[in-house]
């Protein structure tokens, strides 16, 4: 029983170096041959690719909603109640309406589009372009357009060169 | 509403994934083709799904064509890991009969176009 196990433990001790004699050896005598001149490929820290990113087949994102989808781009309206205009310093993407009914029990609003509620906030319109391109995306956008406050006053009624009333005195 | 396009042409240096270069990319993707191609007399028989081997063949060869316009070599690196996770999982027994079937989509039923077959079918 104890020279069983002594065998045992003497291959158990062995086997491994072995092994891993055999996994070392292999790649030192292919480097020799072939590759002397090129780079190790651990050594390579920059590869060339094209400049246009497509994630496509990698998000995990069903064809039916790449191909199909249209991508409105534009930045979201001042709330109406407020004067606050913070609303209005990102640019946002929100996918066009798809099919829309009332639940028969409850009267909610009921959609099966997964890209209804989806609405991403970019600092930039070249940013939320870019990632729109990348998940291949049809899009526009509706360029933004800062509004002109108009100079109001009552006394420019009377005055004799700054009238706003010009047809009928 | 002003549509607009922006033209990216041109290359760019990127830190690599696995592959440096496109022949390492293709040997990697042989490689997972390969062992997909093995396993997958196993698959019918572990999973007992109503295919034939050699229709998970051609499934197995579609899946992969599907993704042949794909040139950059870091993405072709994540698909060849998404796919080994994918061949680990089914492996493994990770999965249920259904999640194997959903390589294999639905049977397609045309949706009609004349109005009133349209009204007939509820929504659009």
């Amino acid at each position: 029983m104890a020279t069983l196990f002594r065998i045992f433990w003497s291959a158990r001790q062995v086997l491994p170096k072995r092994i891993s004699r055999t996994l070392s050896s292999a790649p030192a005598t292919s480097l020799t041959h072939t590759e002397t001149k090129e780079p190790k490929e651990s050594e390579i820290t920059s590869i060339t690719v094209d400049a246009k990113d497509d994630i496509t087949m990698l998000s995990g994102v069903p064809e039916e909603h790449i191909k199909t989808r249209m991508v409105r781009i534009c930045v979201p309206a001042r709330n109406a109640m407020q004067s606050g205009s913070f609303n209005s310093r990102y640019w946002r993407i929100e996918f066009e309406t798809r099919e829309r009914w009332e639940n028969p029990l409850m009267g909610w609003t009921s959609s099966a589009d997964p890209l209804s509620n989806m609405a991403v906030n970019f600092s930039s319109k070249e940013a939320a372009i870019e990632f729109c391109e990348k998940n291949g995306w049809e899009y526009y956008v509706e360029e933004y357009k800062a509004p002109s406050s108009k100079k109001k006053s009552y006394g420019a009624n009377f005055s004799w060169n700054k009238k706003t009333r010009v047809s009928t005195k | 509403m002003a549509s607009s396009r922006v033209a990216v042409i041109g290359t760019k240096q990127v830190k690599p994934i696995l592959s440096a270069n496109k022949t390492e990319a293709k040997r990697r993707v042989l490689n997972l083709y390969k062992a997909w191609y093995r396993h997958l007399p196993y698959l019918v028989k572990d999973y007992n799904i109503a295919v034939t081997v050699p229709e998970t063949k051609a499934k197995l060869r579609e899946l992969f064509l599907k993704n042949k316009h794909v040139s950059d070599i870091r993405a072709i690196d994540l698909l060849v890991i998404k796919g080994q996770m994918d061949l680990v999982e089914t492996m493994r027994i990770w999965k249920q009969k259904t999640h194997v079937m959903m390589f294999f989509k639905d049977t397609n039923i045309k949706k009609p176009t004349a109005f009133l077959s349209r009204f007939y079918e509820g929504h659009d």
